[in-house]
């Protein structure tokens, strides 16, 4: 019984601890690609490790009804109960209630998860249909369209044929080069499939919105996504550019009074990390750490397993 | 044009720009003139958008006219209303180039810029 017990405290330490290591060593946005595998790989690693302990509880469960029920069988014919390795109706009992909630718990999850999923799938299916029946082509470009509206937007849209919306406004504030860096940008984003990551962690934030790790994962996962993509565009226009597209985009849009609180996908965070090079000492220091962080949260749970097995 | 939901895109904006509404057979004719493409396949695309619900249509003895149900800029509208509500009710992936910002987050920005223009004294 230690095994799942390990794998579930492994989980819930790494549920609970992770959000708060990897928020520090993310934070500044220096190796955006390594802080992106950190923050999935710890999901994945707390996920893998949760799977384990309930396949291990079930096989408990299963094992232990078939020798319960020989006991209650001989029990009933008037025999001793001799099954080797019996530990006595009440823990059976338990343990076969416990893996049945743990059952439920996960299908309910699962459900939850697969629901946000679909339901974001099917809008943005919509939102492309009516985007490219209804936008213009961008000249020069066949995966944008151009949609009429004075505020300054552009985003992409990842259902097939994949789309990159940019309204008049952008276009009436964008210089060509800028403009290049924000397809720049979207383009990144669609071919590093950056909407996978947001719909599958989205998805668990629905399943485990009370999970810190789940809870925060989403938007930290956005939020280094922006920054993959900030880091290919500039690569492409150069930093200035991008940085030059970015202020005139952000400062260029009206600001409505719902607007989210504390933005997810902070623009000053991805602007200041273009404007001050972190240097190479420190952005290898980050990069090494989060590698190695990556790499013990990816082996965690198989480790877990073979110290508890022995 | 590359494929058939490009053509939808094409004949919608055909449709937009008259202000009367209009038969395949006006439609096609248009096309036609600078375009290789059948009259069955304009019919069979103003079909499938008047399904969708993009078109609406009126018999008129053996044709049909056709109207758009919405006007392109309610169209448009729409579509930022649901690009900009990601607090919202819209849970379709829609990577922004860059997301809204709060007040606090605008005044962030704008000492971001100040630095950057006293680095660069021009």
């Amino acid at each position: 019984m230690t095994t799942p017990a390990l794998l579930f405290g492994y989980a819930v330490a790494v549920a609970c601890w992770a959000p708060a290591l990897l928020g520090r060593l993310t934070a500044g946005g220096i190796s955006a690609r390594l802080g992106l595998a950190a923050w999935l790989t710890a999901m994945a690693s707390a996920l893998a490790a949760a799977a384990v302990a309930l396949q291990y509880l079930a096989r408990a469960a299963v094992t232990g009804w078939s020798r319960l029920a020989e006991v209650v069988c001989r029990s009933v014919s008037g025999h001793a109960c001799t099954a080797t390795g019996y530990q006595g109706a009440a823990v059976e009992f338990a343990l076969g209630a416990a893996a049945i909630v743990a059952g439920l718990a996960a299908a309910v999850l699962a459900w939850r998860y697969g629901r946000s999923v679909q339901r974001a799938q099917q809008q943005t299916r919509a939102h492309t249909d009516v985007a490219r029946i209804t936008g213009r082509r961008l000249p020069g470009n066949d995966d944008a369209v151009v949609l009429d509206a004075a505020q300054p937007v552009a985003y992409c849209l990842p259902s097939r044929p994949a789309t990159i919306v940019v309204s008049s406004g952008a276009l009436a504030v964008l210089d060509r080069g800028q403009l290049a860096a924000v397809l720049a940008h979207e383009r990144a984003h669609l071919a590093s499939r950056h909407h996978l990551l947001i719909a599958v962690t989205r998805g668990l934030t629905a399943a485990f919105p009370a999970v810190p790790l789940f809870a925060r994962g989403a938007g930290q996962v956005a939020r280094l996504a922006e920054m993959c993509a900030d880091d290919a565009a500039a690569r492409r226009s150069g930093r200035g550019t991008l940085v030059a597209a970015l202020l005139t985009m952000a400062t260029g849009a009206a600001v409505p009074a719902q607007a989210l609180g504390a933005s997810a996908c902070a623009v000053t965070a991805r602007l200041q990390r273009l404007v001050d090079d972190p240097g190479p000492a420190r952005r290898v220091r980050y990069g090494l750490t989060l590698a190695i962080v990556t790499v013990l949260l990816a082996l965690a749970p198989a480790l877990v397993t073979g110290f508890a097995g022995r | 044009m590359r494929g058939f939901g490009d053509l939808e895109a094409v004949i919608m904006h055909r449709v937009w720009d008259h202000d009367v509404p209009v038969t395949v057979r006006e439609l096609f004719d248009e096309l036609a003139r600078e375009r290789a493409i059948a009259y069955t396949t304009v019919m069979t695309t103003m079909d499938n958008l008047h399904r969708k619900g993009w078109l609406a249509r009126v018999k008129e003895g053996k044709a049909y006219r056709y109207t758009a149900t919405a006007s392109r800029d309610e169209y448009s509208a729409r579509l930022m209303r649901e690009a900009l509500d990601s607090g919202g009710d819209t849970q379709a992936v829609l990577s922004h180039f860059v997301a809204q910002m709060d007040g606090e987050e605008s005044e962030m920005l704008r000492a971001v810029v100040r630095r950057l223009a006293e680095r660069r004294p021009q």
